[in-house]
C-alpha cells in the first residue's frame, strides 16, 4: 500500500508474469544495474528495495519480485496483496507469455483495487527479430485494460528506470491524508482512573 | 508368488532390455530355470520381490523362506563383455573372500558355455551377499589370513597418489573431474555442474544408456515426471516401459523391488501414485540405493507437499512437469550429493568446526529471536550446520535439514537477495507448506527461518537484522568464515599416542579450532609418514555420535586427493555401513576389511559408530590403536565439531 509522508511515500510493487519473461533480470538491472544472461529460476519470492524521486517526492518501492513457476500461482495473492503497483512481464518472442500475462491481469483485476497501478511490460525488446507479439496488439490490449505499456529489455537496459519511474508518477499523488484512525489521548490526567484504583 | 503367467514378463523386460541394451554385459543366454528367472533376446533378470514395503530392505533378507530357490536363481554375467565383472571393475577382485552362511550355501560359480557365449552363473545368495565379497573380514573371525600378496597396487610414496586405477568417476559426473589444490579438499562436491546435462540425449543414444547411474521419477500412469539424463518428453517411451513393469508386478498384489542384470542393479519404489526407479552399475547395497530413492521422493515432497498425490487423485494422467519448473538444479545436485556427502548414507547431519563459545554465541543470537511466529532458525555454512533453534516443541530431522540445505544451496536465486519462499519439510509435515525466509549473510554463511505464518516476512526480516548485528559484533561471523578457511579435522593432526610416541602433553595437541597451526606443527603423524595420511597409514575417517545424530569426517588427506579415489572411498564407506545396519544375522560389532585400495575399519557402539580408511598395508593391530586414539581425540573436541547441548531433538 502506498502510503505518503510529507514527502517521500512507501509503495509495494509486485512483479507477476510467466516464468522466463525476465522479471527478475528486470528487477536486478533497476536495482543492481546489472544482466546476466542466463538468470536462475526464482525460488517463491525475492524481496527487493529501491527508492526513486519524482517530483520532490521520493518513493520507496518494496518490490516483490515472484517466481513465475506454475507450483507458486497458487501463493501469489501472498505477494500481491495490498499491492500500490503491479508489473505484468512477458516475453515479446513468446506467445504464450503474453497469453499467461493477460490472465495475471484478469486475476488482479478480480481484487477489484481501484488504485492499484498496472504496468504491461513487453520484455526482451533487444530481440526484436524474433517477434511474436506486435506492439499494436500489446498496446491496444493495454489500454482497453487501463494499463501503461513499454516495450523494455533488462539487457540492454532501455525503458526499465522509464517503467519504474512512470509507476512512481502514477501512484496516487494527493491521496487524501487520512484523518489519523483510533481514538486521541489528551495530555489531561486521567484523574478518575487514579480515584478508582484500590490502593490509592 | 510367482505363478503368473512367464510369457508376459518375457515381453516386460524384453522391452526394457531393448530400451535400455544392457548387451554387451547381457550378451549371453541361457536356458531358462525357475520362474524367477528370466529369458529374454538379449539377457537373463533375476527377480525378487518383496511384501515389507519400509523396513530395512537388505537382499539376502528375502532368502531364508525360500532356500530352495536361491539355489536355482540365476543371474548371468557375460565375462566377455569387456569390464563387466562387477568385482574387477573397482580392483577389488580375489582379495580375501568371505561369505555369511558359508556352509549352508557354498557359492557355486560354475563356468557354462551355452550358445556360444561363455557364462558364469553365480548362485544367488553369492551375488547379493557382494557387500561381503569385498575381503570382508568378520573381526571374531579369521583375520590372521589376509593375504598382503594379493595386494599388486601400492602407493608411490612421494604424493600417495595410486597408479592404475579404471577412470570410476568420469562417466558418472559428466566428465567433469577438474581438481585443483585448495582449502576444500572435497574435490568430488566441486565437481558439478550446476543444471541438467545431456539435455538431448534419449534411451536410443549410445551415450545415454553408458551413464552409470540414472534416476527416473514417473507417475503410476507413466508419465515422465523426472530423469536424470536425458529429456523427460523423449523418454515417455522408457517411462511407459517401467510403469508396465511396475504396474504388471502390482496387478497381481505384489510389488516389484530390485532387478539385478549383468552389472546394473535397478531398484524400485512406489510412494503412492509416484514411482521412483534407479538403474545404477555402481556397484552400490541395495540398502543405499533404496534410500537415495527415499530421499529423492522427499525432495520432491519439499518442492510441493504431498499435496501432489491430490493432482493425481482427479487426473490420474497429471503432469507433473510443469509444477517441477526451474527445479532441475535442486535434483542434479541432490544426486551428485550422494557421491560426495557422506550424510546422503548416515541420516546425520555435520556441524562447521567452531569453538565452543562462538557457537554458543550463534545460538544466543538464534534463541534471542525465537518466537512464537518462528517454527526453526538454521544458521548453515554451506552444507553444515552452525547452529539450529526449534522455536516450539518440535525437531527438525537430520535428513530435512539435508534436504533443505540442498534446496538451497543449489538455487543461485537465494544468493541475490533476501528470499521467503514455500517449503514442506517432510519428516517434520509432508502435508503442508511452511514459509522459508532465506538470506546468506555472506558468501558461504546462510541464515533460514521457517514460519508457518505466510505473513511474517517484514517480522523475519527484522530478526535477520538483529541475528546479522549480533553475528558482526560478538565477530562470529569472523570466526565462521575462519573456520571455513582452515577445514575440519586432519588425520595428520591426530595426537599422538603416549604407547607409540612416548608421552606428550595432550593438552598440546586438542585445541584444533582455536589454534589449528600450532597443532599442525606439532602432530607427530606428519612426521612419521610424510605425504602418506596420519598415524599408523590412517587416511580418513567418520565419526558419528548416534546420541547426537551428527558425523564430523576429517579432511581427505594426500593419499585421497584425486576424485577417484574419494569417490572410491565414499562407495566403500557406503558400502561398509550398509554391512553394519540391517545385515540378516544380526549387524556386525567391529569390520575390518582389507582391499587392493584401502584397509578399513568399522566399530559400531551403542554411542558412536566409527569407519576409517587406512592404506591398504596397514597393520591391523595398530590400525585399531589409531582408532582408539582419533575416537580419544573426538572426544576431546567434542564442543567444537558437534552441536552440542540444547539438542532439538531431546525435546
Amino acid at each position: 500500500m502506498a502510503t505518503v509522508g510529507t514527502n517521500n511515500m512507501q509503495a509495494k510493487l509486485v512483479l507477476l508474469g510467466d516464468m522466463g519473461a525476465g522479471k527478475s533480470s528486470l528487477v536486478l538491472r533497476f536495482v543492481k544495474g546489472q544482466f546476466q544472461e542466463f538468470q536462475e529460476s526464482t525460488i517463491g519470492a525475492a524481496f527487493f528495495s529501491q527508492t526513486v524521486a519524482v517530483n520532490e517526492t521520493t518513493v520507496k518501492f518494496e518490490i516483490w519480485d515472484t517466481a513465475g513457476q506454475e507450483r507458486y500461482h497458487s501463493l501469489a495473492p501472498m505477494y500481491y496483496r495490498g499491492a500500490a503497483a503491479a508489473i505484468i512481464v512477458f516475453d515479446i518472442t513468446n506467445n504464450d507469455s503474453f497469453v499467461r500475462a493477460k490472465k495475471w491481469v484478469q486475476e488482479l483485476q478480480r481484487q477489484g483495487n481501484e488504485n492499484l497501478v498496472m504496468a504491461l511490460a513487453g520484455n526482451k525488446s533487444d530481440l526484436a527479430s524474433k517477434r511474436k507479439v506486435e506492439t499494436e496488439e500489446a498496446q491496444t490490449y493495454a489500454e482497453e485494460n487501463g494499463l501503461f505499456y513499454l516495450e523494455t529489455s533488462a539487457k540492454s537496459a532501455q525503458n526499465v528506470n522509464e517503467l519504474f519511474y512512470e509507476i512512481a508518477r502514477r501512484l496516487p499523488k494527493a491521496q487524501p491524508i487520512q484523518p489519523p484512525s483510533g481514538m486521541l489521548l489528551s495530555d489531561r490526567p486521567a484523574d478518575r482512573t487514579a480515584k478508582s484504583s484500590c490502593c490509592s | 508368488m510367482f505363478s503368473r503367467n512367464c510369457a508376459d514378463r518375457h515381453t516386460c523386460f524384453g522391452l526394457l532390455a531393448l530400451r535400455f541394451n544392457y548387451s554387451p554385459y547381457l550378451a549371453c543366454r541361457t536356458a531358462p530355470r525357475t520362474c524367477t528367472s528370466y529369458s529374454t533376446p538379449l539377457g537373463n533378470f533375476a527377480l525378487i520381490f518383496g511384501d515389507d514395503d519400509d523396513g530395512p530392505c537388505y537382499l539376502p533378507s528375502y532368502a531364508p523362506e525360500k532356500a530352495e530357490d536361491d539355489r536355482d536363481l540365476l543371474s548371468s554375467e557375460g565375462v566377455n563383455g569387456g569390464g563387466a565383472d562387477a568385482t574387477s571393475e573397482e580392483g577389488t577382485s580375489e582379495v580375501q573372500e568371505f561369505h555369511r552362511n558359508e556352509d549352508e550355501y557354498p557359492p557355486s560359480q560354475s563356468p557354462s558355455d551355452v550358445n556360444g557365449f561363455k557364462c558364469i552363473s553365480y548362485n544367488m545368495k553369492e551375488l547379493d551377499l557382494d557387500d561381503d565379497r569385498r575381503s570382508a573380514e568378520n573381526m571374531e573371525g579369521s583375520c590372521e589370513q589376509a593375504k598382503d600378496s594379493d595386494i599388486e597396487v601400492e602407493p608411490a610414496a612421494g604424493n600417495g597418489h595410486v597408479e592404475g586405477y579404471k577412470s570410476y568417476a568420469s562417466s558418472e559426473c559428466g566428465g567433469a573431474s577438474k581438481s585443483g589444490q585448495g582449502q576444500d579438499t572435497d574435490l568430488l562436491k566441486r565437481d558439478l555442474i550446476p543444471g541438467k546435462q545431456h539435455q538431448n540425449e534419449d534411451d536410443s543414444s549410445a551415450a545415454w544408456r553408458r551413464h552409470k547411474k540414472h534416476f527416473f521419477i514417473l507417475s503410476h500412469a507413466g508419465k515422465p515426471i523426472y530423469s536424470r539424463y536425458g529429456d523427460e518428453h523423449k523418454l515417455a517411451g522408457f517411462s511407459a516401459t517401467l510403469q508396465a513393469i511396475m504396474s504388471f508386478v502390482e496387478n497381481g498384489g505384489d510389488s516389484i523391488k530390485y532387478v539385478r542384470a549383468g552389472d546394473h542393479q535397478v531398484v524400485f519404489l512406489v510412494k503412492g501414485p509416484v514411482y521412483l526407479v534407479s538403474i545404477s552399475s555402481t556397484d552400490e547395497p541395495l540398502r543405499a540405493l533404496r534410500r537415495q530413492l527415499d530421499l529423492l521422493h522427499g525432495q520432491l515432497l519439499l518442492i510441493l507437499t504431498k499435496s501432489l498425490e491430490k493432482c493425481f487423485v482427479k487426473n490420474a494422467n497429471f503432469d507433473l512437469r510443469p509444477l517441477l519448473g526451474g527445479t532441475e538444479n535442486v535434483f542434479s545436485s541432490l544426486i551428485h550429493s550422494f557421491s560426495w556427502n557422506p550424510a546422503s548414507f548416515l541420516c546425520s547431519y555435520t556441524c562447521l568446526p567452531l569453538s565452543h563459545t562462538a557457537r554458543q554465541a550463534a545460538g544466543a543470537a538464534l534463541q534471542d529471536v525465537a518466537d512464537n511466529d518462528l517454527l526453526f532458525a538454521l544458521l548453515l555454512s554451506d552444507s553444515k550446520v552452525i547452529s539450529l533453534v526449534g522455536a516450539q516443541k518440535a525437531s527438525l530431522h537430520p535428513d530435512d535439514i539435508f534436504l533443505l540445505s540442498n534446496f538451497v544451496s543449489s538455487s543461485e536465486s537465494f544468493r541475490t537477495t533476501e528470499s521467503f519462499s514455500p517449503v514442506c519439510l517432510p519428516k517434520y509435515n509432508s502435508t503442508v507448506f511452511v514459509y522459508a525466509y532465506v538470506r546468506y549473510l555472506d558468501t558461504d554463511t546462510c541464515l533460514i527461518l521457517i514460519t508457518k505464518n505466510s505473513e511474517a516476512f517484514f517480522h523475519l526480516k527484522d530478526c535477520r537484522a538483529r541475528v546479522e548485528s549480533f553475528l558482526m559484533e560478538t565477530h562470529v561471523l569472523r570466526d565462521i568464515s575462519n573456520s571455513v578457511a582452515r577445514g575440519g579435522l586432519r588425520v595428520e593432526d591426530l595426537p599422538a599416542g603416549d604407547s607409540i610416541y612416548g608421552s606428550v602433553p595432550r593438552s598440546k595437541r586438542v585445541g584444533t579450532v582455536g589454534d589449528g597451526k600450532a597443532s599442525n606443527s606439532t602432530a607427530a603423524g606428519t612426521k612419521e609418514r610424510p605425504g602418506v595420511g596420519g598415524a599408523a597409514g590412517l587416511w580418513h575417517f567418520i565419526y558419528r555420535s548416534v546420541y547426537l545424530d551428527q558425523y564430523v569426517a576429517s579432511e581427505f588427506s594426500s593419499p585421497t586427493q584425486t576424485p577417484e579415489a574419494q569417490k572410491r572411498l565414499f562407495r566403500a564407506y557406503e558400502r561398509l555401513y550398509a554391512s553394519m545396519h540391517g545385515a540378516p544375522g544380526g549387524s556386525h560389532q567391529m569390520q575390518y576389511r582389507r582391499d587392493e585400495n584401502h584397509v578399513l575399519l568399522a566399530w559400531s557402539t551403542a554411542d558412536f559408530e566409527f569407519f576409517a580408511a587406512f592404506d591398504p598395508l596397514a597393520e591391523k593391530s595398530s590400525a585399531i590403536t589409531v582408532c582408539n586414539r582419533v575416537c580419544q581425540w573426538i572426544r576431546d573436541v567434542e564442543n567444537d565439531f558437534f552441536f552440542v547441548g540444547a539438542s532439538p531433538f531431546n525435546w
